[in-house]
């Protein structure tokens, strides 16, 4: 039976949100600023505000081991923020981006980030040490339009992009001195900067909204704005994929999302709710709804007398309120994020939105 | 200096790593070019199969065979025959065959098809009632309709009766496969870059 954890921040779109390694504290976008909340019993409290930028916040992630903070913004910046004794100290990435960044990513190694961008590059971003500043090399062919979401494989070194190009996109992103040789995998062998190691389209090339490798790294799956999703199989280096699976689905745009397993995925967008997917390289398909519909205390809220019926009617003009959705959520979802594991697979995930939501789920 | 207006200057142009500066159809999918002539061949046999009573093959057949690769002139031809084909069935039939075919292979992306359908007959509201009969209406294609302020209206008063029922024809289908393929089949009809 899935239960949830609601926690309504604000009455303001959340464009990206991310907890720390311990789940205490949860930092959201929020316009121009990222706040930091603290869990504090049940619930989380406004902790601090990183100020900085001077346009909307696009992306924020907090480094699991190291603790550091990077987002990104409108403004074509990034900042890293490291907590020192006087607070969160700053410091400018220079992307060298002449559009919006989009999304922004640590790699699991945490040595560096990708930063997506309206530009049409990838800003690949490290830390110099004998300059003692963040440098950002550009991963730039073939993308031809809006990179949507940035995704990084568990090696670190492979990236995986979605673009409004229609293409999600796989890139290696390998750094010398930055990055230990990877292990040849189904991506490719020999992966210098910026080998396009697969370059995928689904049946309509509908815009790509978010893209995720599974947790062994061996599958990339992307939704769209067809209101599909399409999982790929790579079939080795320099040989067409094993299998492109592509579900289409009956609800709206799904925009992210998270593998729970390598054969279950859980996706969420426009249609306020999270549905999770099954399938392997013989096919997928929608096994349903995250949330159970007809929850105790949806509908049992309103009392239905026959004053409260006139009293609706009166005041509204109708009888039913119908200003709330059946879901959680009540407006699109934006990010979802997974937030607990259990033995290789995802128990909790989280996810945020325009409604100013935050809700950890459990599977 | 002055004489150069620079806001007018397009510099997209200037910049040879500019979007403008590339073939966009190379993102497409690629499909398959079809020449007119092939579309009419189609449009030929399909009423043979809606005379032979077989509504939900000559539907199929049309839908599976869309003419993505065919010019304006081709794609016209298989609109009409797809509108000739869903104003044949009654409807009563339109749900138990929708549902039919929802669930055979490929199916969704039928449904999908059809809503493209759909909505083309929608956007080219007059052409649908008209397009059986080019060769009178050349005088009502000379009008310009685009221009002009009561575009509105003026489609209406051309289209008559005739216009207005195939779109209540083509709401009701629109009705019937929103309930079945749901409101993804309506975002596929947008994000799908092989267009009717």
């Amino acid at each position: 039976m899935p239960s949830s954890e609601v926690h309504h921040l604000f009455h303001h779109p959340i464009a990206d949100h991310s907890f720390s390694a311990d789940r205490q504290t949860l930092a959201v976008a929020r316009d121009n600023n990222v706040e930091l909340y603290a869990r504090s019993g049940g619930k989380f409290a406004l902790q601090d505000e990183l100020r900085g930028h001077d346009k909307t916040v696009t992306g924020v992630d907090i480094a699991p081991r190291s603790g550091r903070i990077v987002t990104c913004s409108q403004d074509r910046n990034a900042y890293v923020w490291e907590p020192s004794p006087s607070g969160w100290k700053p410091t400018l990435v220079l992307l060298r981006i002449n559009r919006a960044a989009t999304s922004v990513r640590w790699s699991p190694s945490e040595a560096k980030f990708a930063v997506g961008s309206g530009a049409r590059v990838i800003a690949v971003c490290y830390f110099e040490e004998e300059n003692n500043w963040w440098v950002s090399k550009h991963l730039k062919k073939p993308i031809r339009s809006t990179v949507t979401s940035v995704s990084w494989h568990p090696n670190s070194v492979l990236l995986a992009a979605g673009s409004t190009d229609g293409h999600a996109r796989v890139f290696s992103s390998f750094i010398k001195g930055v990055d230990p040789r990877p292990e040849p995998s189904t991506w490719g062998e020999r992966l210098p900067f910026n080998t396009v190691c697969g370059e995928y389209l689904n049946g309509t090339a509908g815009w790509v909204h978010g893209c995720a490798f599974s947790p062994r790294g061996d599958a990339l799956a992307f939704t769209a704005h067809d209101s599909s999703i399409t999982v790929v199989y790579p079939g080795g280096p320099d040989q067409p994929p094993k299998a492109v699976v592509s579900v289409g689905t009956q609800v709206l745009p799904l925009v992210s999302l998270v593998w729970t397993s390598e054969s279950e995925i859980v996706a969420a967008g426009y249609d306020c709710e999270a549905f999770k997917f099954r399938g392997d390289e013989q096919g997928w398909e929608l096994t349903g709804s995250v949330e159970s519909k007809g929850r105790p205390g949806l509908t049992d809220q309103r009392e239905e007398s026959a004053l409260n019926m006139f009293r609706q009617m009166d005041l509204k003009g109708k009888v039913k309120d119908d200003t709330q959705l059946n879901t959680v959520h009540q407006n699109t979802i934006s990010t979802v994020r997974s937030y607990a594991e259990n033995g290789g697979s995802v128990s909790k995930f989280t996810t945020s939105g325009v409604d100013g939501r935050v809700v950890v789920w459990s599977l | 200096m002055s004489l150069v207006n620079y806001r007018t200057i397009n510099i997209d142009l200037l910049d040879p790593e500019s979007s403008a500066n590339f073939d966009l159809s190379t993102l497409t999918p690629s499909v398959q070019p079809v020449s007119t002539s092939d579309v009419q061949t189609l449009a030929g046999q399909i009423p043979q199969l809606l005379r032979g009573g077989d509504t939900e093959g000559a539907l199929r057949g049309a839908l599976e065979n869309a003419p993505y690769g065919a010019d304006e002139k081709g794609k016209e031809t298989h609109l009409t025959t797809v509108t000739e084909i869903l104003q044949s069935i009654r409807q009563a039939d339109m749900s138990p065959l929708l549902q039919r075919i929802y669930r055979s292979p490929n199916g969704p992306e039928t449904l999908d098809v059809l809503m493209k359908y759909l909505y083309k007959g929608m956007a080219s509201s007059s052409s649908s009632s008209h397009s059986t009969s080019t060769t009178n209406s050349t005088n009502k294609q000379i009008t310009p309709q685009a221009t002009s302020g009561f575009s509105q209206i003026h489609a209406r008063n051309v289209g008559g009766d005739g216009g207005g029922q195939a779109m209540s024809v083509l709401l009701s289908w629109h009705e019937k496969v929103v309930e079945i393929a749901g409101a993804g089949s309506i975002s596929r009809v947008m994000a799908d870059r092989r267009t009717v």
